[in-house]
């Protein structure tokens, strides 16, 4: 569906950013690839975490599970709410240290505005 | 099962974007806003302020120049707090998009069928024509969404789950949008029939505007006929007459003098600076006498110092934003004054959201 004829503008591709690259930051890319690990490993763990509190919840309150209902359901809005905390607590604790050289495993959560 | 069920099948997160397909993906989901919020987002001002000192210890111009910026990138990516601040923010970028696609396509039949059947029915309406062609330019990856804008059947969504998690709770419940909207300039006369949201996305923008002005036309085009299918489909949900189009913004299809408003949010730094001169002039055309045009984006090198420009560079190269350096240095606020618009006084130490106001001249 793409048009070249339709550019007055060569060297798209040349442009930083136009085409996804795979970039590595450290001269050991394995340092990378260990940071990376180490995020993907969290959000397993919080996926577990969030199954087992969905489960725990599930069970105490109706004393049966239907597997489906797990998959498709949600937490209730106040196991949610703890839920929301104790994973922000996670991160800070785990993660923040990476930035305490300038004092940034004490910030606070923020939104992009 | 009706049309908002079938694409929100999981019920809608935060207000208005849809569910990922199941509880699994979004406690995923849940933990890459959270690391976002915490390890991108709140670290932007402290980072920001050591970067600058390792700038000023190592004797470097702080002027937002092309020559200081390839010596603040060569500096400060010799940093190892700045390599890990970069390689996480890389590396959630692309979790993010994996666990969005995998989860979305998962569903893939069903919601186009969904957005096939919102096609038939009104409020609002939407045209597209899968034959239309795509300048190569809009093909980038922008924040490397797989498929980018144009190439996925469900780029409106993935591009609309998107902006819930990169906002961060910001763009919860629409609010961001109706700030945006409510930023929008009045025309002169303050008399508005039509209005035109360019390069529309989602239809956000659009449906905030939709509700300033319930009475008026609303009209939202967009390049990509995935986008305005998902926005019609969105702003039906929330029951808003809104005519949603493929259109290039360099090349309307609308006649003079039509608008009493337009709008780009976030287009102008998606597009080639030669684009940008193009789309002024057909938002002028287009525009009535006294019409108003609001430009929102990201400032221009002007009210910048080297350190933004370092990480708007950064986000450029490694975030698929391939068009944000050129878009800054234009100051595109005098490339409207060139092109004849009437400008509003605009506020140029406004970094992140600097609306630029032009009427279009009533003689
Ligand atoms: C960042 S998004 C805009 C966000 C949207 N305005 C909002 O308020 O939510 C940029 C959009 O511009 C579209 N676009 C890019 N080039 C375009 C062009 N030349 N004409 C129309 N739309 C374009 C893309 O498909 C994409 O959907």
């Amino acid at each position: 569906m793409t048009d070249k004829k339709l550019n007055d503008l060569d060297g798209l591709e040349n442009l930083p950013g136009f085409k996804r690259g795979n970039p590595t930051y450290f001269e050991n890319e394995v340092i990378d690839h260990l940071i990376s690990i180490t995020l993907e490993l969290g959000a397993e763990l919080w996926v577990v975490k969030d199954r087992l509190a969905h489960v725990e919840e599930v069970l105490s309150e109706h004393n049966k599970l239907s597997l489906d209902s797990l998959s498709t359901g949600k937490p209730s809005a106040l196991l949610q709410e703890q839920l929301d905390l104790e994973r922000t607590q996670i991160i800070k604790r785990i993660y923040g240290r990476l930035y305490s050289k300038y004092g940034g495993d004490v910030a606070e959560e923020k939104s992009a505005i | 099962m009706g049309i908002s069920e079938a694409i929100y099948k999981r019920g809608k997160t935060a207000g208005v974007f849809p569910s990922l397909s199941t509880r699994r993906d979004e406690a995923y989901m849940d933990f890459i806003e959270s690391a976002r919020n915490l390890l991108l987002h709140a670290q932007q001002e402290p980072i920001g302020e050591y970067s600058k000192l390792l700038l000023k210890n190592a004797g470097k111009s702080m002027e937002p120049d092309p020559k200081s910026t390839a010596e603040a990138i060569e500096l400060l990516m010799k940093d190892n707090v700045l390599k890990t601040y970069y390689r996480i923010k890389r590396t959630l970028q692309e979790s993010f998009w994996e666990c969005t696609y995998s989860s979305l396509h998962m569903r893939k039949n069903d919601l186009l069928r969904a957005l096939d059947d919102a096609e038939k029915i009104g409020p609002g309406s939407v045209a597209y024509d899968l034959d239309f062609s795509i300048p190569e330019y809009a093909t980038a990856e922008i924040h490397i969404q797989p498929g980018g804008n144009v190439n996925d059947p469900l780029s409106g969504l993935l591009y609309d789950y998107g902006s819930k998690v990169f906002m961060g709770g910001a763009a919860d419940n629409d609010m961001f949008a109706d700030m945006q909207a409510s930023a929008v300039a009045t025309p002169q006369n303050n008399k508005v029939h039509r209005i035109l949201d360019l390069g529309c996305s989602a239809g956000v923008t659009t449906s905030a505007l939709k509700r300033i002005y319930p009475d008026a036309e609303v009209w939202g085009i967009d390049i990509s006929a995935h986008m305005v299918r998902y926005a019609h489909a969105r702003a039906l949900g929330q029951n808003l007459d809104i005519n949603f189009k493929q259109m290039l913004a360099e090349e309307l299809d609308f006649e003079n003098n039509h608008f009493d408003i337009v709008v780009a949010n976030l287009l102008f730094h998606e597009v080639p600076v030669s684009i940008s001169r193009k789309i002024l002039s057909e938002t002028l055309r287009v525009l009535r006498p006294g019409g108003s045009f609001t430009l929102i984006d990201f400032s221009g090198d002007k009210s910048r110092d080297v350190y933004t420009m370092f990480f708007g560079a950064m986000d450029a190269a490694d975030n698929g934003e391939p068009f944000l350096p050129g878009f800054v240095r234009s100051n595109v606020e005098e490339i409207m004054e060139a092109r004849g618009f009437e400008m509003h006084p605009y506020d140029p130490d406004k970094f992140i959201l600097a609306e630029r106001i032009g009427f279009k001249p009533n003689h």
